[in-house]
């Protein structure tokens, strides 16, 4: 252990030693480059102040304009009137370039004067860049699949995620929210499941850092408010993202090898702009409650079938035995005419979130800044006074040396999350209280226990959870053009991110009549997690053209360490219940958790790029990744792709074709990997429980010793068309992917006989996930003050498992099969309700008279989505701007009888389940009532509840997004500009689904909200 | 260092471009050695988290082993059959005839009504919790035996405890489920497809175990809390396995060496009490939450309606006057308009915020090996003796000298002795019917769905799910 330390220190050092000499070097070139620049430019021509205005089309001034002169390597901008100065002589041919319009070259020659016409850049093609990661590509010439979301879309959503702003709008890109609680997290799944056990989860990387996305959450704390799991995400302002990049295909991932088999999401923070200093504020309120109820039984409809099953269930002789009372207090004790709306006490307030944001940018031509602070505070649906809080801030510094050689960017990014919320996640009880329970607060305002028999909600509101997040994401990237063409780029990054929470359990949410006293049942417990990384990351960057060819090549290496620690404590007994919030104050404490892992990783990788007379593009991509995950033998993978794209458009045949505009076929075949399985899992270990025994430390087994653990190997293979046609007006996308994981590096389920749940390791079995995406994208119509733009797109998916070897006698053995996709459930077959007995029937497929898990559950359903899209349509009239967006998905998923209890249960239900049989001959969709007290009945509701019966289509057609924006700026005084925007989120669902929500089918998670906001935006 | 600018390289032949940049490239040579320089393996080795042990630093310290059995101990304390809060001793007295059930969870009430379905969790979580101490007892027998770190006899004593936690283990899986896996090994290849093992094969095995491990435990030391097993105890689960084998000589012989090493606690209020002399193995509560043993918190009634159990009245009639363990082990509680008065064991008093416990969770003790080895005697023909080992634990009760004489008598009154002494005690009462062949005729006048199938639990679903080795499913489920 000692010489790993040792070890590592050296590497640490070798690494900055490395950086340091490279910079060093890097800047002696640099001295010797310049020095040459001054030679050549001492013989020039005379030269003058050129002067000149710039306007669009419509005569309108063009501010912003970077004016550059190539030869002096020194450029000027425009002003608000769209006017310009510029040192040049009469030789010297200025570029002007602005975002959104054509790029214009000039030469002087005498005049002193120059008006400049900028032709607005409709070509929608030509001028996209996206972010590749280690590099950046045209839209145009890229060869591997690039899916891109614009700060435009992002700005128009209310949400506090950029997970929740790219929802539905990705093909391929498949994210569903965990839970509508403030702070809570995401799942995304990016061409569906590659692994069997595995997670979805893709790489993550921010402004070039990779950002660690898994939740720090503690179990023991926010379980039942946001199944532990906090997504770090959440830190991001979604108003500080200029771009997120997903990276689909093996073309595009193969670069970032090992950590991309589920696909990689790059976010590109906003950088200030050269210019005047602007200032820009927004603000914003939205309104948000709960857009569906359930339609529940009332109390006389509850209490009928509350009696009808304690009578079926034999207890009818009993109910009036007093000992008894415990089970049926809302039929024999409580008010039986008393009625309480639970979804509206519990789940129907109207939640506010008040958001604001001010930045400042501008900047010189060598050097751009962006400041911007934004603080929002957000209230939940829940009663009491829950809140989330979040402050962030983004800054940008940009900077280039006079003659464009060096180059930096630096960028921060720190916010401070808190927040409050009840322990649990109040839903589940709104949907299931007895319609008839009592009064929340007796006569004095306490809290109602009605004589011990009733669980009073609002106890669970004395139960306080609270998260605070701290989370800083720091990079610089540094660049030096060593000589032309050559550059030497390093990428730095540090995250940090911690996180503190705790709950609290006061005596005073107990029952008093337990007489809990807050020195024996109180108690706190405190999670303190924090994570740290840092990256460091030399490359290459060399390119060349020769007149026909291009060339680009890329170099680069990866040192990465992460280091997680986390401390989980439990304090029992405080003295009363205001010192709860102390842990000092505790009688006993208990350390629940106290790990640390780290995680180191190192890679080379490169990249070929040979691009032919802007026709024929080869892509080839690699790397070769080292992880500390891994066991001894198998910690270094090799991965890597080809790209291939070739633009037929350019072909001589097609180059004036009237209504193809632009035609690329491209493909690409590669492999990725994963290591997202968690730290030292190789390690045949014991653990630290926390626990003790007769004064001794409790260690408990928790690992199994795998040395042969190794990487998971993801091949994707992928084609596409992309066609523009009609002046690029109509873009197409059409894509088909094969992705192959194998090697599968899973948690196997194991039998209990083992003394383990599950052993992670590698398992010989395949996964296929093939799929078709298209992206349409439309400029319906583009006149002067209306235009219509449409986006469409559309991903038919499919999972397969192709190979498993020895499946029928694995674990896996009623739980897979091979040709199904992995998401498959086995279920009984329902018979509906027998019409003498009342109870529901199954098919017995082996009829052996008993139905059992085992061989009878022999229908296979699969909850994987079939398809799923958006629809995006962009109307403009003159200042006024409406977006509407639609999301869409066909899937099926549990209904309400897997979720609710059986009719006469104690516990409240939807009014279908009143449709019950009553009687012999009956024939009725639901079968008798029974308070679940004979295990008879409630074994056929529960095998009903795993039956096909409980399945049914949870498909959607969701209004996601609207938003409707007017800009006040005035032409004329253009110096300030305002819009004043209404947006809405979730406003309509078209649904089948009889359950809470169709998008996740759970009815003890709050489902999405439906959002309205307001909000100004000013700019000057 | 020359340097081109751009229209300089595009007049120059390529050729002569490229030779240039491969000397360039030359240039950056070091970097490039540099960064190979710094071994990749030797920057992702990481020293393991802090929170961890490797399996063989473990072994190299008999105060690791030590901390592996408390393991061992806490997890039988508070889950799982032995004591945790669904233990044999509250679920197989529903099971039988010596507790009520009063709430809804339908997994208690599959229990109380004999109806208990193979995807009930409470009985998933004995049979997986058994297989996890027993993994944990054969991977420490494993880790000590390939140790050389410990001493010869720690190494037994250790070795010792494991073999009786395995054997201990496999005794209540094997009662409650008939033929199960016999786990030896830490092989999870094995394990994982392992077959069932005949209930007569199991008993043997675990026989063997215990004999062996009564050879490497120590004596029991009079200066420390009876809280580990030791060779007594390994003693005392012997004597029980040859009572339920019916190796009457054994049982006789086995339960005589354990009355001879202890004392029997003649104060009937002191039986429960951690200082009992009869104790032989008890589990200490853990002194950080506020709940003292797990039996107090399961029995005691605080008030009504608020109970999960209360004591069935077939048990309660079956004390006879003036039975000290009536008035002392038991109490009521009446509800607060006078209604309702049910009954509960209350064997251990103390529920919570104790300062100092006063009570732990008895295991094993002395009173069991007197009546296994008066049920010895009589099948031995020892009928006086048999009466005095019976009389002993009467009349600690303050009950005159059993009436019973012949062998079916004497039978019925061990039987009966052994409800009213070890009732709510870790399914004594159950296992006891079922050994004896009395389940069905005991059992069947009062409980609504007593059919044959009863004398086994159902194999858990998901076990056989994931290892079709263990089918069929015991007969009837």
């Amino acid at each position: 252990m000692k010489n790993n330390s040792i070890v590592k220190g050296r590497c640490f050092l070798c690494a900055i030693f490395y950086l340091f000499i490279s910079l060093f070097y890097a800047n002696t070139i640099h001295a010797k480059a310049s020095l040459n620049t001054s030679f050549t430019t001492v013989f020039t021509l005379q030269e003058s102040l050129v002067t000149g205005r710039i306007t669009d089309k419509n005569g309108m001034p063009v501010p912003d304009v970077t004016i550059r002169n190539p030869r002096k390597q020194m450029g000027a901008i425009s002003d608000f009137e769209g006017n310009f100065k510029i040192q040049a002589n009469p030789k010297d041919t200025l570029v002007f370039s602005a975002l959104g319009f054509v790029t214009q070259t000039i030469v002087v020659y005498e005049k002193k004067n120059i008006l400049v016409l900028l032709v607005e850049d409709v070509t929608q093609l030509n001028e996209i860049v996206l972010n590749a990661g280690y590099y950046t590509v045209k839209e145009k010439e890229r060869t591997g699949n690039i899916a891109k979301l614009s700060a435009e879309t992002i700005e128009k959503q209310p949400v506090n995620n950029p997970l929740a702003a790219m929802q539905g709008h990705l093909s391929g890109v498949n994210i569903v929210q965990n839970t509508a609680v403030p702070g809570g997290g995401y799942n995304i799944e990016i061409r569906g499941k590659n692994f069997i056990n595995g997670g979805t989860e893709p790489l993550y990387v921010v402004d070039g850092v990779p950002f660690g996305s898994e939740s720090l959450a503690s179990v023991s704390i926010s379980v039942g408010i946001n199944g532990a799991n906090i997504s770090p995400l959440n830190a991001m302002n979604p108003n500080d993202i200029e771009s997120v990049e997903v990276l689909k295909d093996a073309d595009a991932t193969a670069i970032y090898g090992s950590r991309a088999a589920n696909g990689v999401v790059l976010i590109t923070t906003k950088k200030g702009k050269a210019g005047k200093t602007k200032f820009n504020v927004n603000m914003s309120s939205t309104l948000s409650t709960v857009s569906h109820f359930l339609d529940l039984m009332n109390t006389q409809q509850y209490l009928e079938a509350r009696m009808e099953g304690i009578i079926n269930d034999g207890y009818g002789t009993l109910f009036e035995n007093p000992s008894y009372d415990r089970i049926w207090p809302d039929v024999k004790n409580w008010d039986q005419n008393r009625y309480t709306n639970w979804q509206k006490e519990l789940i129907g307030g109207t939640a506010y979130r008040n958001k604001m944001q001010l930045s400042v940018s501008g900047g010189s031509e060598q050097t751009q800044f962006l400041i911007n602070g934004a603080y929002q505070n957000e209230t939940t649906v829940f009663p009491g006074d829950s809140k989330y809080g979040k402050a962030s801030m983004h800054s940008n510094i940009n900077h280039q040396s006079k003659d464009n050689r060096f180059k930096i960017n630096f960028a921060t990014i720190y916010s401070r999350e808190k927040n409050n919320l009840p322990r649990t996640d109040l839903t589940s009880e709104a949907y299931t209280i007895e319609p008839n329970a009592p009064a929340i607060f007796d006569e004095n305002g306490d809290l109602n226990w009605e004589n011990n028999t009733f669980d009073n909600p609002y106890a669970l509101l004395e139960e306080d959870y609270q998260v605070q997040i701290n989370t800083l994401i720091g990079n610089a990237a540094i660049s030096y053009e060593i000589v032309p063409d050559l550059l030497f780029k390093t990428n730095l990054g540090f995250t940090t991110y911690d996180l503190d929470s705790y709950r609290i359990l006061p005596s005073s949410a107990r029952n008093p009549r337990f007489g809990f006293t807050p020195i024996d049942n109180s108690s706190l417990t405190t999670n303190s997690s924090a994570r740290q990384s840092w990256i460091v990351e030399p490359q290459l960057h060399w390119k060349q053209d020769w007149n026909t060819l291009d060339l680009n090549i890329l170099l680069g290496t990866t040192f990465q360490n992460q280091t997680t620690e986390q401390v989980v404590i439990n304090g029992r007994g405080f003295p009363n219940n205001d010192l709860i919030r102390n842990i000092s104050a505790a009688k006993s404490l208990q350390i629940l958790e106290d790990s640390d892992s780290n995680y180191k990783y190192q890679a080379f990788f490169g990249r070929i790029n040979l691009n032919l007379k802007s026709k024929y593009i080869l892509n080839l991509t690699g790397r070769r990744d080292g992880s500390s995950r891994f066991g001894p033998a198998k910690q270094f993978g090799n991965f890597g792709a080809v790209g291939l794209a070739w633009i037929f458009s350019e072909e001589s045949l097609l180059k004036n074709s009237s209504f193809l505009s632009f035609g690329k076929f491209r493909a690409s075949l590669g492999t990725t990997g994963s290591d997202n399985i968690g730290d030292y899992q190789f390690l045949d270990s014991y653990k630290v429980s926390g626990n003790n025994y007769n004064g001794i430390t409790v260690v408990e087994p928790s690992g199994i010793f795998n040395p042969l653990f190794g990487w998971e190997v993801n091949k994707k293979l992928e084609v596409a068309l992309e066609l523009g046609l009609f002046e690029d007006r109509l873009l197409l996308n059409s894509v088909w992917y094969q992705n192959r994981s194998s090697n599968q590096l899973i948690g196997i389920p194991l039998a209990a006989t083992t003394g383990f749940g599950s052993l992670t390791g590698n398992f010989d079995a395949t996964v296929e996930n093939t799929g078709l995406e298209i992206d349409l994208t439309t400029r319906n119509i583009q006149r002067k003050h209306f235009s219509w733009n449409t986006n469409f797109n559309i991903t038919v998916p499919k999972n397969r498992l192709v190979k498993f070897p020895e499946l029928e006698t694995s674990t896996f053995a009623n739980r897979l099969i091979i040709g199904e996709p992995l998401s498959i459930v086995h279920l009984y077959n329902a018979l509906g309700v027998d019409a003498t007995t009342g109870m529901y029937e199954f098919q017995d497929y082996n009829e052996d008279g008993n139905i059992t898990s085992l061989y009878d559950k022999q229908i296979i359903e699969d909850f994987s989505p079939k398809f799923y899209g958006g629809l995006a349509n962009t109307f403009t009239y003159k200042n006024l701007s409406l977006n509407m967006f639609f999301q869409f998905k066909k899937q099926k998923g549990y209904n309400s009888f897997r979720a609710q209890s059986v009719t006469g249960h104690r516990s409240n239900g939807s009014v279908a389940l009143l449709d019950r049989w009553k009687q012999i001959g009956d024939t009725a969709p639901v079968m008798l009532a029974t308070a679940s007290l004979n295990p008879n009945f409630f074994n056929a509701f529960s095998y009903q509840r795993f039956s096909n019966a409980a399945v049914s289509d949870a498909s959607f057609i969701r209004l996601r997004n609207i938003s409707l924006t007017y800009n006040f700026s005035n032409p004329k005084k253009n110096r300030m500009d305002a819009s004043v925007y209404l947006q809405g989120q979730n406003l309509l669902t078209i649904t089948s689904y009889d359950g809470p929500d169709p998008e996740q089918s759970s009815h003890s998670i709050l489902p999405p909200l439906r959002q309205i906001t307001l909000g100004l935006q000013l700019s000057f | 260092m020359k340097y081109y600018n751009k229209n300089t390289i595009l007049k120059i032949m390529n050729k002569q471009f490229v030779e240039k940049v491969i000397l360039k490239i030359k240039n950056l040579l070091p970097f490039l050695l540099l960064i190979s320089c710094i071994s990749c393996t030797d920057f992702i080795q990481v020293d393991p988290p802090l929170n961890t042990l490797i399996s063989e630093t473990v072994f190299k310290d008999a105060a690791t082993v030590e901390s592996a059995f408390a393991n061992i101990y806490v997890k039988m304390r508070d889950q799982g059959m032995v004591s945790g809060s669904s233990g044999l001793g509250a679920m197989m007295g529903l099971y039988s005839d010596e507790l009520d059930y009063y709430l809804n969870d339908i997994n208690y009430s599959e229990i109380y009504q004999n109806h208990v379905s193979a995807s009930n969790t409470i009985i998933y979580s004995w049979w997986s919790e058994a297989y996890k101490l027993i993994y944990a007892a054969n991977d420490i027998l494993k880790g000590v035996e390939n140790s050389d770190a410990l001493s010869a006899e720690d190494r037994d004593r250790f070795k010792g405890q494991a073999l009786f936690v395995r054997g201990y283990m496999h005794s209540l899986l094997t009662s409650i489920f008939g033929d199960v896996p016999y786990i030896t090994t830490t092989n999870y290849v094995e394990n994982n497809k392992v077959s069932r093992t005949p209930a007569a094969t199991v008993y043997n095995t675990i026989i063997a175990d215990l004999t062996e491990a009564v050879e490497l435990l120590k004596d029991s030391d009079s200066a420390v809390e009876r809280v580990i097993p030791n060779k007594e105890v390994a003693n005392a689960l012997l004597a029980r396995m040859y009572l339920y084998t019916e190796n009457w000589e054994l049982a006789e012989a086995t339960a005589t060496k354990l009355i001879n090493t202890y004392t029997f606690e003649s104060n009937i209020q002191k039986v429960f009490l951690k200082n009992s002399s009869g104790s032989i193995w008890q589990l200490k509560p853990d002194g950080v939450s506020n709940r003292n043993t797990s039996e107090a918190n399961q029995f005691i009634i605080r008030f009504i309606p608020g109970q999960l159990y209360a004591m069935n009245n077939n048990l309660l009639d079956a004390f006879e006057p003036g039975d000290l363990r009536r008035t002392h082990w038991i109490s009521n509680m009446t509800s607060s308009d006078g209604l309702v008065t049910l009954n509960y064991a209350h064997k251990y008093k103390a529920l919570f915020n104790v300062e100092e416990s006063m009570e732990y969770s008895i295991i094993f003790r002395l009173a069991e090996q007197y009546l296994i080895r008066s049920e010895a005697r009589l099948h031995l023909g020892n009928i006086p003796g048999s009466q005095n080992d019976l009389n002993r634990i009467r009349n600690r009760a303050e009950l005159p000298n059993t009436t019973a004489e012949t062998q079916e008598e004497l039978l019925s009154a061990i039987l009966q002795e052994r409800a009213v002494e070890f009732f709510t005690e870790h399914g004594h009462r159950w296992f006891d019917l079922k050994r004896m062949g009395r389940a069905k005729s005991v059992l069947e006048p009062i409980k609504l769905n007593w059919s044959d199938k009863n004398l086994l639990l159902p194999i858990p679903e998901k076990e056989l799910e994931f290892n079709s080795n263990l089918k069929p499913q015991n007969t009837g489920y």
